[in-house]
């Protein structure tokens, strides 16, 4: 079933080292749509992604912040970025090879069809 | 927002001329598109070189790409098309602040305040430059004192802590407190450089172990915000550790989330602990990066001493 989401999830994944692209609800991190490489686990990512970044916003709107724009965590092994919007998060997860400067790019230029 | 803009800027090339490319410029200005932003306020200023307004939005947009000296000269020429203009008031005064001339600062605030008694920012930011200014002429008057009554021609006053811009303390971003030597509070100030940066060193149950994190106080002044910011960053770093053990990727290195108002920077820390860096939206992603490997280290360090026990011994 095709969403409104199919290309701009494609081009996500299209970027060098990026295994999986994900729209996923903030409140209950359930996927939207995705676009996943094999051997990335879309529900588990979506809930985990979802949560922290709803975790994130929160946080930083109580510290007197504002809203979160962009949030990436790396790990030994790979790394995972979110931007959210409209109560919907799209959420990349990437190798530690990939280029996070142009993943930031692209996910926060994305941001506009999160509506 | 996005319909906006393209609305804008759809109506911008039907009619080159017309004033909307103040809105779509700051509007991309605000969605960090900041390149895009500079070329619609080129464009409209070569259409309208007098124009106060266009000029105001290149020097925020200058000030988003870390172009002070261009963002001072788009608003001083804004107080010549407009004399008492409060935007360029206090955008100079931000400026000034930026490269630590206190007084021109105060002068400009002031000024802005005169021209705007209702925005509160421009307020907040004063009655921090004043402080510092309080706080610079303290110091001057104590190494002068303590120069003389040893009367061995001393070590000079200790250089100038990092400071908040009245934007950022405004904003509620961080700076270093105003104290130093042996107080935990000051201890990453030497990592941090010039500017409106902090740092903070947590423990596994989010309680502050060293440095903080001020914002103005409404009653004017600063506040120290970091246990309230300690305990709030601490539930984001076990939020990651689990999402960690679930995706198998091994263990968490960093998170970084860029704000409205600021970018905060975390690492783990000897095990439980968490480093914390948090740094202006103008400083660049790659140098708050380096503040944290600096922070964290220093951190490592510090508790490998013995924390403010060792320091301090």
């Amino acid at each position: 079933m095709k969403t409104p989401f199919g290309e701009l999830l494609a081009s996500l994944i299209r970027q060098r080292g990026v295994s999986g692209s994900l729209v996923v609800s903030e409140d209950d991190g359930i996927v939207v749509d995705s676009n996943l490489q094999v051997g990335v686990n879309g529900p588990v990512v979506a809930a985990l992604a979802a949560s922290l970044y709803r975790k994130a916003r929160l946080s930083s709107r109580t510290a007197g912040l504002g809203e979160v724009a962009f949030l990436t965590l790396e790990a030994e092994q790979g790394r995972v970025c979110a931007v959210g919007r409209n109560a919907l998060v799209l959420v990349t997860v990437a190798e530690p090879r990939a280029n996070i400067g142009l993943i930031r790019v692209e996910m926060l230029r994305a941001l506009g069809e999160l509506a | 927002m996005a319909d906006e803009i393209r609305r804008w800027s759809d109506e911008l090339a039907r009619d080159p001329s017309s004033m909307i490319f103040l809105k779509l410029g700051e509007a991309l200005r605000r969605r960090g598109q900041v390149d895009l932003a500079h070329k619609v306020a080129l464009r409209g200023l070569e259409r309208r070189p007098h124009n106060a307004d266009a000029h105001d939005l290149l020097a925020r947009i200058s000030v988003d790409r870390a172009e002070m000296q261009r963002a001072f000269d788009e608003w001083d020429m804004v107080l010549r098309l407009a004399p008492g203009h409060a935007g360029a008031l206090k955008g100079l005064g931000f400026v000034c602040f930026q490269e630590g001339r206190l007084d021109e600062a105060e002068r400009y605030l002031a000024q802005a305040l005169e021209a705007d008694e209702e925005d509160s920012s421009i307020a907040s930011g004063l009655a921090y430059v004043r402080q510092k200014l309080r706080r610079r002429k303290e110091l001057g008057e104590a190494a002068g004192a303590g120069g003389a009554a040893r009367g061995d021609g001393g070590s000079a006053a200790p250089p100038p802590e990092p400071d908040a811009t009245p934007a950022m303390a405004a904003a509620g971003v961080a700076a270093a407190p105003p104290t130093r030597g042996d107080d935990p509070r000051s201890l990453f100030a030497p990592d941090l450089g010039d500017g409106g940066h902090a740092a903070l060193l947590l423990d596994a149950s989010g309680l502050v172990l060293a440095g903080a994190y001020l914002i103005a106080a409404p009653a004017g002044g600063t506040q120290d915000i970091a246990p309230e910011m300690g305990a709030e960053l601490s539930g984001v770093s076990d939020e990651a550790r689990r999402a960690m053990r679930h995706l198998a990727l091994g263990d968490w290195t960093s998170i970084v989330f860029e704000t409205e108002a600021a970018t905060v920077a975390m690492a783990p820390v000897a095990g439980d602990g968490l480093a914390v860096v948090a740094s202006d939206r103008i400083t660049p992603l790659g140098l708050v990066r380096r503040m944290l490997d600096r922070v964290s280290q220093h951190a490592v360090d510090w508790l490998a001493g013995g924390g403010a026990g060792g320091e301090a011994a």
